[in-house]
């Protein structure tokens, strides 16, 4: 497989996204976490430009990024934010469920590694947003 | 030209799945527990996109889905956050773990 | 007017149930609707015994269940039996209601006494018209119930609470053995209808030992009922109650109850000589057995419920030596005289409120109609001759004397002898004499006891006249018509010497109870030495309760005990186990219910994980 230019945005929006959650569970401070997780929201929007979903993508950025971003900056801010989230109750407890996620990932892992279905060529990414619109207000 | 394909995309939204959920199963704060529903609610909206390019029929209504998606997302953090305040001014604490008063 | 006999037991039932559910509001006027629902039934008996006269047996029924090939019925039956009994009861509940509207007054449970007198009748009449075993066993239950309501009226008395235990549970020993000999005839005739079991047993379709089980365990029932030995000791405690109700149980209701189960199922008996032996011998015991206690007892009523209990003796006598006549006949006399002398010892004790007879004496000045009656009903009880009691007494021993019973003829007529001496004990101690009493003030009773008092008393003394050796037999030709092939005969023939062999044993008991108690002439010691063993075991009633007790008691009590060990640790050890178990499983899973909400998630979510889990390693399959 050759570094095509779409591979190597791909795995660089993934690797933000991933680093901004793997970020989210290990910050200690609360507002920290909610930064981290808007790095996460913008790389998930680029990927939807990837994906050829340049309205989704504009959308994930205002309502993600932005407004649910600030809602819970101000959710914060009105509670108890000085304080550390506690950390994590240790133990079987923890140990188990994440034995639980590993497998769970594991399971579904299974059922999509595998996963071949052809790619047909779309046009999705032709006046995008005229398409939702029609989709939307038209078709359904 | 070879592409990403879509189990690329699938495994990214089953990594930050699994992430949001164990954030929103540990974390003691809850509006990091809000946070980490909308983390898992992101995955599932990267497999809509992807499935809406990438599927077997693949077409624009994935898309649109997952507007409705993150319309209900919005919707669900401001519920949600509301209902976390009155409960932070009766109680005076936004942990989980002593938001207990329904137990034994 | 046959077919409305069944109104008969329906008007005491209005009563009862009127009078309950007004609650008491109706106090005293309770009683005038008691008094017209028994008139009403007491004039239609008559009816009913009138038109019996002409007319054969009217048998009315209808299908009540139906299983297999069984039919039951349910339904009424006027027979000569019945029609004689359901006057006889109708009569003395009427009187005894009239009598009670005096005696209770100022009772406050009044209303309530109505309704049991009324219940108890309606019990009564009704177990006299069962046509078939099934309902006379309804009924008599019904007849327990009402005896232990009536007998346990003052129910805040510890006495009396205890005898209304005793009547109950003594008469329910009886009434297993009824019920048992019942479900074997049924068993052996399918049926519970009188006339088939009679052709039953006619057609010898029983075998004899068979017969005479069943016919000993239907003895039985009458035994407990009946207060026969050895289960009499209920009928002395069940004084407890207010006089009324004894004269009505004593009299009309309860214990007659049995000996007409034994007349109703004559036929069954005549077919079996061992059982006919057994009531005979049974009633002969009896009646000296309870003649001999009532010699030394002190407490007016107790000498009567034992002179009850050797009358009922005579009967079960009579019954049991084929003298079918003689005890159908005494049953009803008994009924007039034994009311009467309830009654008049009810108005004695109204007057000077004390049931001792040491403390009575020299009443006969100051209870002018009292007196006279109490003196009718003794001398009837004591078979003076032209009275009631006279003729039916010489029936009796004429039935035993004919039947060749010689050795039970001589106890009834050492009883008759002794029912004289003591009965007339008990009246010269309460009416000659000088007077032993506190009670200054004596006073007659109202009308509304007297008039009762004086219709038993008319009866007691004309009674005997429908069945005499000289102006005929009407009563035992009547009673037996149409069935002497099953009855035996109308009359008992006997020498002449054995009427004035009785006449002469009851005058000699009264003139010794004359020379012991009134005049004095002879000391108090002269018959039996007070103190002395033989004393001390008649006043003690032969140690019978005691014996019951260290007997039947005592094993009783530690069967209960041994039960009681079981209760308690094994089903209570069972019980607690489960009941623990449970408990500690709520609390697993209260304590599961931690309220966390991310622990529920989590478990939700280890559920979902195992599955897939599962569901990856095996395929889908």
């Amino acid at each position: 497989m050759s570094l095509s230019g779409e591979l190597i945005a791909f795995i660089g929006l993934a690797l933000v996204a991933i680093v901004g959650g793997v970020l989210l569970i290990t910050l200690t401070k609360v507002v920290h976490m909610v930064i981290a997780l808007v790095f996460t929201f913008l790389g998930i929007a680029g990927i939807y430009m990837l994906l050829s979903a340049e309205f989704v993508a504009i959308v994930q950025i205002l309502i993600y990024s932005g407004a649910i971003t600030i809602v819970m900056l101000f959710g914060i801010m009105l509670t108890k934010h000085q304080e550390n989230d506690a950390p994590a109750k240790g133990g079987w407890g923890n140990f188990s469920l994440l034995a639980a996620i590993a497998g769970f990932a594991v399971a579904v892992y299974l059922g999509i590694y595998n996963l071949d279905i052809p790619v047909q060529p779309t046009a999705l990414h032709e006046e995008n947003t005229k398409q939702i619109g029609i989709e939307l207000f038209q078709n359904m | 030209m070879t592409g990403v394909p879509l189990s690329a995309y699938l495994v990214l939204a089953l990594v930050l799945f699994c992430i949001g959920l164990y954030g929103a199963l540990t974390k003691r704060n809850a509006v990091i527990v809000l946070i980490s529903i909308e983390l898992m609610l992101n995955a599932a909206n990267i497999n809509l996109v992807a499935f809406s390019k990438f599927g077997v029929t693949p077409s624009i209504t994935g898309q649109v889905f997952s507007l409705f998606t993150i319309t209900i997302a919005a919707a669900e953090a401001a519920v949600g956050l509301a209902i976390l305040m009155s409960l932070y001014r009766n109680r005076k604490t936004v942990n989980v773990d002593e938001m207990e008063i329904m137990k034994n | 007017m046959m077919e409305h006999a069944w109104l008969i037991p329906i008007f005491p039932l209005v009563t009862f149930l009127v009078l309950l559910l007004s609650g008491g509001r109706l106090r005293e006027r309770g009683a005038f609707i008691g008094i017209i629902c028994t008139l009403a039934s007491f004039v239609l008996s008559l009816l009913v015994l009138i038109e019996r006269f002409k007319e054969p047996t009217y048998n009315i029924s209808i299908d009540w269940l139906s299983f297999g090939g069984t039919q039951l019925t349910a339904g009424f039956e006027i027979n000569q039996l019945n029609a004689l009994m359901l006057v006889v009861v109708s009569l003395v509940s009427l009187l005894v209601q009239i009598y009670s509207k005096g005696y209770m007054k100022g009772e406050v449970r009044f209303s309530i006494f109505y309704a049991y007198l009324g219940f108890f009748t309606f019990a009564m009449l009704g177990l006299v018209m069962a046509p078939n075993l099934l309902q006379l066993y309804i009924f008599w239950e019904l007849v327990g119930v009402g005896s232990f309501l009536l007998i346990g009226f003052y129910f805040y008395k510890l006495e009396a609470k205890a005898a209304a235990k005793k009547a109950f549970i003594m008469t329910r020993i009886g009434d297993v053995g009824l019920l048992i000999g019942i479900i074997l005839l049924f068993w052996e005739t399918g049926s519970f209808e009188y006339g088939e079991i009679f052709q039953a047993v006619q057609s010898g379709m029983i075998s004899s030992e068979k017969l005479t089980l069943i016919a000993i365990l239907i003895f039985i029932g009458a035994v407990g009922k009946s207060g026969q030995f050895p289960l009499h000791t209920w009928l002395p405690d069940a004084m407890e109650g207010p006089t009324p109700v004894s004269a009505l149980i004593h009299a009309a209701t309860m214990v007659a109850a049995g000996v007409y189960l034994v007349a109703a199922m004559f036929p069954l008996f005549m077919a079996s000589f061992a059982a006919m032996q057994i009531v005979a011998i049974t009633g002969g015991i009896t009646a000296i057995f309870a003649a001999s206690i009532a010699i030394v007892q002190k407490d007016v009523k107790r000498v009567l419920a034992y002179s009850t209990i050797s009358q009922l003796g005579f009967m079960m006598l009579a019954l049991g030596t084929s003298g079918y006549v003689a005890g159908v006949f005494h049953l009803m006399t008994h009924a007039f005289f034994k009311a009467l002398l309830f009654l008049a010892a009810g108005s004695v004790i109204h007057a000077i409120h004390t049931q001792d007879m040491e403390k009575m004496g020299g009443l006969w000045r100051k209870l002018k109609w009292t007196g006279p009656m109490f003196l009718t009903g003794t001398l009837a009880i004591s078979g003076f001759p032209l009275l009631s009691g006279f003729f039916s007494k010489d029936e009796i021993l004429m039935a035993a004397w004919e039947n060749g019973s010689y050795i039970l003829f001589g106890l009834a007529v050492v009883t008759s002898f002794l029912t004289a001496f003591y009965m007339f004990r008990l009246f010269f101690m309460m009416f000659a004499g000088d007077s032993r009493s506190q009670v200054e003030q004596v006073k007659e009773s109202p009308f509304t006891m007297l008039i009762p008092m004086l219709a038993l008393a008319l009866l007691a003394v004309i009674g005997g006249y429908i069945q005499t050796p000289w102006f005929g037999t009407f009563l035992g030709e009547w009673l037996v018509e149409g069935n002497e092939a099953l009855l035996g005969a109308s009359h008992s023939e006997g020498p002449v010497w054995i009427m004035l062999l009785a006449v002469l044993v009851s005058l000699a008991g009264i003139y010794l109870a004359y020379r012991i108690y009134a005049k004095k002439k002879l000391p108090r010691q002269w018959l039996v030495k007070e103190n002395s063993e033989v004393y001390r075991i008649l006043e003690n009633k032969y140690y019978i309760d005691e014996i019951y007790h260290f007997t039947a008691g005592y094993a009783i009590k530690g069967f209960s005990i041994f039960l009681s060990y079981i209760e308690r640790f094994i089903v209570g050890g069972l019980v607690s186990t489960v009941t623990s178990s449970i408990e500690g499983l709520g609390k697993i899973g209260s304590k599961l219910q931690t309220g966390q909400v991310q622990q529920y998630g989590m478990i939700a979510f280890l559920g979902l994980a195992v599955l897939l889990v599962i569901f990856a390693v095996t395929g889908g399959i």
